[in-house]
């Protein structure tokens, strides 16, 4: 017990740094899922190509003066970095997997989306020759940043995990609750026929959410790598699993469902940890997906679906 | 006009016609005269050519294919020409055992090096028994699998009941540890060598705690805070993915935990380990299945020209090179001077009785009755500078 208390502010860190990358794809997830009432599996193969490009953009530091990956600039372009190619990945798989089949049924567009994240992962294994890259962390931010409180030790990398998220997050929410593309963002989930007499150009809106989701997934990728410190071809797989399951939990379709989902997840995995053996982490996480569908169909934040007559 | 053209027509068919039977007769001859030399003997290599341990498994195979085109220019097994038939098996156990019935299923594959995993190992091992086909493992440590009585088994690599043992010597001798962590993998090499390592520890007196991850973890911050709590002097990886521990040990430092790391033969690793964990694997340690090459005088020339030629040697190129000599050197043994006579019940013979061959490993290598290689030392290797440090040496006793 006294073991278990010591821990605990530990792993509530843990939890949350965890729980704010989960919460950042986690919208990607439900953004689309809101407009399109499709699932974007190739979603954590987008966050796989942008840890990937946010290593690629660091290597550049580490060859060349080390004391200027310190000052900042080397994080920002990692982000960068990350941001623009995945956001154009993320427009392109849109432009090309799955607008054209739009009018099909809404399976054809899953299986479009397995068999790209299927490409994504096969093309990054070739690129990498299927080896993990280790990210320098220490050369970013340096690991003797720390705060040490109750026991628990809260890196700058944490802290700067946690606060971007969060940032990100509430962006994001003043976007879609207070700007004229958030309203038509809105308007395109609630009736994407009613919205198109109305003037709003939906094409365009599922363009920018996937482009929008996608350099989201962007920086959690960056993110991941400087908490993982290293990354390899499949780590999109997991996360992707996981932040399609914080989507569920918090209310497929909702934005800030899916950050709750994504946090309420991270907390429950690494405090799952506590009582269970590590290896269970998984088991708990998927333990408590079920808890929530059972009691709550429509997830912690999700509205139930009326029945139209 | 017209009949002329037919007829030149039909005397440029005749001259097709003749020029194929010519042909038809000379391939026949051809076919004839090859049909006198002998087929070549192959020598199969299975192990994770692609997939997560490419990189091991790659550079064995540039070994094996640099000791088979250095038997061929000394003619071979008794002018019979060596080929090398490649099983990738990308170090998955079902993988394993298509492999060992597609060599069991070519009659011209009279010996194998590898599988070089422990659980592919396992898993193929039944199949190679059914086809009475040889296998010398160069990287498969777990002690159960020269323990269920398959005759075709052989590895020139020491168990981990002889590893393990001499690593918790180390710990409880050398850094003095008192309280150790043990966080092994599931899988059949690292749960399999910590499970050694914690049945050694407990009679020298160490606290032994232990822990699980899985192979597709990639975030150790929840293992590593119930690390952290109890405080250990010592955490021992029982991994088989030095990359993972690389990951390990970094994520350790940003939870401010200092304790020594030690692992396995398989950490021995430059690029990923030491180079991946940027600094954290300083001052680790890791047990060692084999002489560190570089310091055996007769490998000196082995090393040149394999660099020269593939680049920097990774943990188990010597391995795989000395394997493939000793099946070669069997292989002449048993073909005595009729290599047209050479089967696979003769090449197990030949494999089971080598004793005291003497090659790049710096001891004499020899098979006991199950198998097991004989004479082999467990060495203990420290990270330094970058590098790996010879630090102790413990014969391999079982």
């Amino acid at each position: 017990m006294e073991q278990i208390l010591a821990q605990l502010p530990q792993q509530v860190i843990n939890g949350l740094t965890l729980g704010s990358i989960y919460a950042l794809l986690a919208l990607g997830y439900s953004m689309v899922y809101g407009i399109l009432r499709m699932l974007n599996f190739a979603h954590g193969d987008v966050f796989m190509v942008g840890s990937l490009i946010g290593w690629g953009v660091l290597q550049l530091f580490v060859r060349g003066e080390t004391t200027l990956a310190r000052s900042g600039l080397a994080l920002v372009s990692m982000v960068c970095g990350a941001v623009i190619v995945t956001s154009a990945l993320g427009g392109t798989i849109e432009r090309f997997a799955y607008r054209p089949l739009q009018k099909g049924s809404r399976l054809t567009t899953l299986i479009s989306a397995l068999g790209t994240s299927i490409i994504l992962q096969n093309v990054a294994m070739l690129l990498t020759q299927g080896r993990a890259k280790a990210y320098q962390t220490e050369l970013v931010i340096s690991s003797d940043w720390a705060i040490s409180a109750l026991g628990a030790t809260i890196s700058a990398t944490r802290l700067i995990i946690i606060c971007v998220s969060i940032a990100l997050m509430l962006a994001m929410d003043y976007a879609v609750t207070h700007t004229m593309l958030g309203k038509a963002m809105r308007a395109t989930s609630q009736d994407r026929e009613a919205a198109e007499y109305m003037g709003i150009r939906t094409q365009r809106v599922i363009s920018v959410a996937f482009i929008i989701g996608s350099g989201l997934a962007g920086i959690a990728g960056v993110m991941i790598g400087l908490y993982y410190t290293q990354v390899d071809f499949m780590i999109g797989f997991s996360a992707g699993m996981k932040a399609f399951t914080a989507a569920v939990l918090g209310g497929i379709g909702n934005i800030r469902g899916a950050m709750a989902g994504g946090l309420v997840l991270g907390l429950a995995e690494s405090l799952g940890v506590l009582f269970l053996a590590p290896v269970y982490k998984d088991v708990i996480v998927f333990s408590v997906l079920i808890a929530v569908l059972i009691l709550r169909p429509q997830g912690i934040l999700g509205k139930p679906v009326d029945e139209k007559v | 006009m017209k009949r002329q053209f037919q007829l030149r027509f039909r005397r440029t068919r005749n001259l097709v016609k003749f020029l194929s039977m010519v042909t038809l007769i000379l391939c026949i001859g051809t076919g004839f005269a090859y049909s006198k030399e002998l087929p070549p003997v192959k020598i199969g290599a299975a192990g994770p050519f692609t997939g997560d341990l490419s990189k091991i498994g790659l550079d064995a195979l540039n070994a094996i294919q640099m000791a088979v085109e250095e038997a061929n220019a000394e003619g071979g097994i008794k002018g019979r020409k060596i080929e090398v038939a490649i099983g990738d098996d990308m170090g998955d156990p079902s993988k394993g055992v298509l492999v060992a019935e597609k060599f069991a299923m070519d009659k011209n594959v009279l010996g194998v090096v590898g599988p070089m995993n422990s659980a592919t190992v396992s898993a193929a091992l039944p199949a190679y028994d059914r086809a009475g086909l040889v296998i010398i493992s160069q990287s498969a440590t777990n002690p159960d699998l020269s323990e269920r009585g398959y005759r075709v088994m052989h590895r020139i690599c020491p168990r981990d009941d002889a590893q393990g043992p001499a690593a918790a010597r180390f710990i409880a001798e050398e850094v003095k540890a008192k309280n150790v962590y043990i966080i092994d993998d599931k899988g059949t090499y690292g749960q399999g060598l910590a499970d050694q390592v914690a049945a050694a520890l407990g009679p020298l007196g160490v606290k032994v705690t232990r822990g699980q991850i899985t192979l597709e973890d990639r975030d150790f911050s929840p293992i590593l805070t119930r690390v952290k709590a109890t405080q250990p002097d010592l955490i021992y990886l029982g991994l088989s993915n030095p990359a993972q521990a690389a990951g390990l040990m970094k994520q350790a430092i940003g939870l401010g935990l200092s304790a020594r790391f030690m692992g396995g033969d398989c950490m021995k690793e430059k690029d990923q380990l030491v180079a991946g964990a940027g600094g954290a694997a300083e001052g680790m340690y890791v047990t060692a299945i084999g002489k560190d090459i570089a310091e055996v005088p007769a490998a000196r020339e082995f090393i040149k020209k394999f660099e020269g030629k593939y680049g920097a040697m990774s943990v188990f190129s010597g391995q795989s090179y000395e394997a493939t000599k000793i099946l070669i050197e069997a292989l002449r043994v048993a073909a005595g001077d009729d290599p047209a006579g050479l089967t696979k019940a003769k090449a197990l013979d030949a494999v089971h009785s080598i004793r005291d061959y003497k090659g790049i490993m710096g001891f004499p290598i020899g098979f006991d009755e199950k198998g097991d290689v004989l004479g082999a030392s467990i060495y203990v290797y420290q990270v330094e500078n970058g590098d790996f440090r010879e630090v102790k040496e413990y014969p391999a006793e079982v």
